[in-house]
């Protein structure tokens, strides 16, 4: 157990190293630099900022330079916010974001699990059809547009109501978070219902819930004890990806809902070739996800028994 | 008289699919002698697991439904009971063991944790002393280390090892019938004899009765004290073992005797296959189900379902449905016709 972790640690890091050189590589080949901007500046002051970053150094020496301090947890300093450190934009803006897509798979998780398991109760009837549809039209619609219908019901109710129950946009409080992570699981939450309902029909059929009948238990227990665990394994392989779109994908409802998340500095800096940023960003997004697969998997080596071993 | 714990009288099941209703049981009666073995035997789709399943109710419904008939334990009906009142002796006066066991066990759940499952709902057993029994119960079925095996999950067992868990627990409650829906078939021949042995053993010291499904004439003719040979979704012929190998009455029986290898070396026995294939159950035959196969087919077993005839060639009850036990039918020499002598 403590190998396959220790394994699969050591890969994860290959795998960050990977994302640094290819982030690092696609951003150089982008024609422009972070200091062409609409003021023009001298070429004097070009050429001092130029030494000030290290961009005057040929490409292969920045990479090293690059990857030297970030193995010393160094991103650098941004190009476009004035001395400000990426480090600090990372620890002030990730935990937002962490948040909300955290609170996000929770919602997505725990919805997927229980729509998918009524449907599969339910196949084919009334309640089986109108939980399908919704999954379609969750799995279809882009969040942006939920995130406004979203914004629209609490002003809605808050009107109603007369003062604001849970408020509409910002971020600071529990109720804050509420409407932007039930937005932002929407979608996998749709996903998770599909696979959990497949899932659910699949196990059904299998052999040993009719020897569990055989046994004489209740069906309530043949539910809870022999069909839901392993209906829930198809899902908990697919919640690595999930978490990875997820926290990366937040960045329209962060937008939307004007959470002060990292999803909008990452996006930004791609705009305006803020290298430092990107790579901070992009290197410290890749990790994050790295890590949340491998745990994932270690969490299903607790729920089922026979990848244990392995 | 033997005493009888189950009878089944009459049972018939269909499936409602979409290409129409298939009648997958037509009507079968047997009787279970307390401590004895009754040997359900047929080709593959006969009606033989629908049969033991319907009985235990366990058959998906829809798309499944038992459209007649009664099954008596110890003179109570327990035929199409719902969930809650099935459950009373499901897993408690009837165990039941499948074919493959290696798909049976929940893969999710220890070997010990699913025993003492049934033993903590019907027994109203704490944890602690359910594991206690669940280990003793796999020691009565001869797993090695038991305490150690019940700890463990189904993929750490061979075949042979989770045939003897499923076997332990079916036994949990001290059922008074098993019903082994061909419980060696999927498990190579050697592991096979081990588990008969068992089987065999346990009803010995436990002195419970047996339903054993099969397709297999040799473990018919070792472990069954009666046997019913399936047809179609009936059955065909019905009788002790010695009636059914000895004084075989039914053409159908015959051909499944022909068919079935020896290892005597004299090189005299070919083996017969029964050609063809088993009627359509969409659309049952109107006379006897066998007729388009039967090598002594007459005109009336076409259209007309042939009566059960009541043989009295020995002691015990030996049935056989098949016009040529009729008193007008001509004498067959391969085929046990009581009475036939002297009617020629």
């Amino acid at each position: 157990m403590l190998a396959y972790t220790l394994k699969r640690l050591l890969a994860g890091m290959i795998t960050v190293w990977f994302i640094a050189t290819a982030t690092f590589m696609a951003m150089h080949m982008v024609p422009g630099d972070p200091l062409m901007n609409d003021k023009a500046v001298s070429a004097e002051i070009r050429k001092n900022l130029e030494v000030k970053y290290g961009l005057d150094k040929p490409v292969v020496e920045q990479y090293f330079i690059f990857m030297g301090n970030m193995l010393q947890g160094d991103f650098g300093i941004s190009f476009t916010q004035q001395n400000r450190r990426v480090n600090d934009i990372i620890r002030d803006h990730f935990p937002v974001s962490a948040t909300l897509g955290l609170l996000a798979i929770f919602f997505a998780a725990t919805g997927g699990v229980i729509w998918g398991a009524l449907t599969a109760i339910y196949r084919n009837r009334l309640p089986d059809i109108i939980i399908m549809f919704l999954v379609i039209l969750g799995i279809s619609v882009p969040s942006f547009v939920f995130a406004a219908l979203g914004q629209l019901m609490l002003v809605n109710i808050n009107s109603l109501l007369g003062f604001s129950l849970i408020p509409v946009a910002g971020w600071g409080t529990f109720s804050h978070m509420l409407m932007p992570s039930m937005v932002l699981g929407l979608g996998t939450m749709a996903l998770l219902t599909r696979l959990m309902r497949s899932s659910m029909l699949e196990i059904v059929n299998e052999d040993y819930i009719k020897t569990a009948k055989a046994k004489g238990l209740s069906p309530m227990r043949i539910f809870f004890k022999h069909q839901l665990r392993n209906a829930i394994l198809p899902v908990i392989t697919i919640l690595g990806p999930s978490i990875a779109a997820i926290t990366t994908g937040g960045f329209v409802v962060e937008l939307v809902f004007a959470i002060p998340g990292l999803g909008r500095y990452f996006v930004q800096a791609v705009q305006q070739l803020d290298y430092t940023v990107i790579m901070g960003t992009t290197v410290f997004f890749g990790a994050f996800l790295v890590l949340m697969v491998i745990l994932v998997d270690i969490i299903y080596g607790f729920v089922d028994p026979r990848v244990r071993l392995q | 008289m033997a005493d009888k714990i189950l009878e089944v009288e009459d049972l018939s099941v269909e499936f409602a699919t979409y290409g129409g209703t298939v009648k997958a049981v037509r009507g079968v009666s047997f009787d279970v002698n307390r401590g004895e073995t009754l040997a359900i035997v047929g080709e593959s789709g006969c009606g033989k697991s629908v049969t033991v399943q319907a009985i235990m109710g366990i058959i998906p419904m829809p798309p499944g439904k038992i459209t007649g008939g009664t099954a008596k334990l110890n003179g109570e009906n327990i035929l199409g009971l719902p969930p809650k009142e099935a459950n009373r002796f499901r897993g408690v006066e009837i165990g039941m063991i499948f074919q493959d066991p290696m798909t049976s066990l929940n893969p999710t759940m220890t070997i010990g944790d699913q025993i003492s499952e049934t033993l903590m709902v019907h027994r109203g057993m704490s944890y602690t002393d359910a594991s206690r029994r669940a280990v003793e119960l796999l020691d009565k079925t001869k797993i090695a280390e038991a305490a150690k095996r019940a700890k463990q999950y189904p993929f750490e067992f061979s075949g042979g090892m989770l045939q003897r868990a499923m076997i332990a627990q079916s036994l949990a409650c001290n059922p008074s019938v098993l019903m082994a829906d061909e419980p060696t078939t999927a498990l190579d021949v050697t592991i096979q004899a081990q588990i008969l042995e068992l089987m065999a053993e346990l009803q010995r010291t436990e002195n419970m009765s047996i339903i054993l499904i099969t397709h297999d004439l040799a473990v018919v003719a070792r472990m069954a004290d009666q046997v019913a040979v399936m047809y179609a979704g009936q059955i065909v012929e019905s009788g002790s073992v010695d009636d059914i190998f000895y004084r075989s009455s039914h053409p159908y029986t015959l051909g499944l005797k022909e068919a079935m290898p020896t290892n005597k070396r004299d090189g005299k026995k070919t083996l017969t296959p029964i050609l063809g294939s088993p009627p359509d159950l969409f659309h049952p035959p109107t006379g006897c189900g066998y007729f388009a196969r039967c090598p002594y087919a007459m005109a009336v077993c076409e259209h007309h379902q042939p009566e059960e005839h009541h043989l009295t060639d020995s002691d015990a009850e030996h049935q056989a449905r098949c016009w040529l036990q009729h008193e007008g039918a001509p004498h067959i020499k391969a085929l046990n016709q009581p009475g036939a002598d002297q009617r020629d």
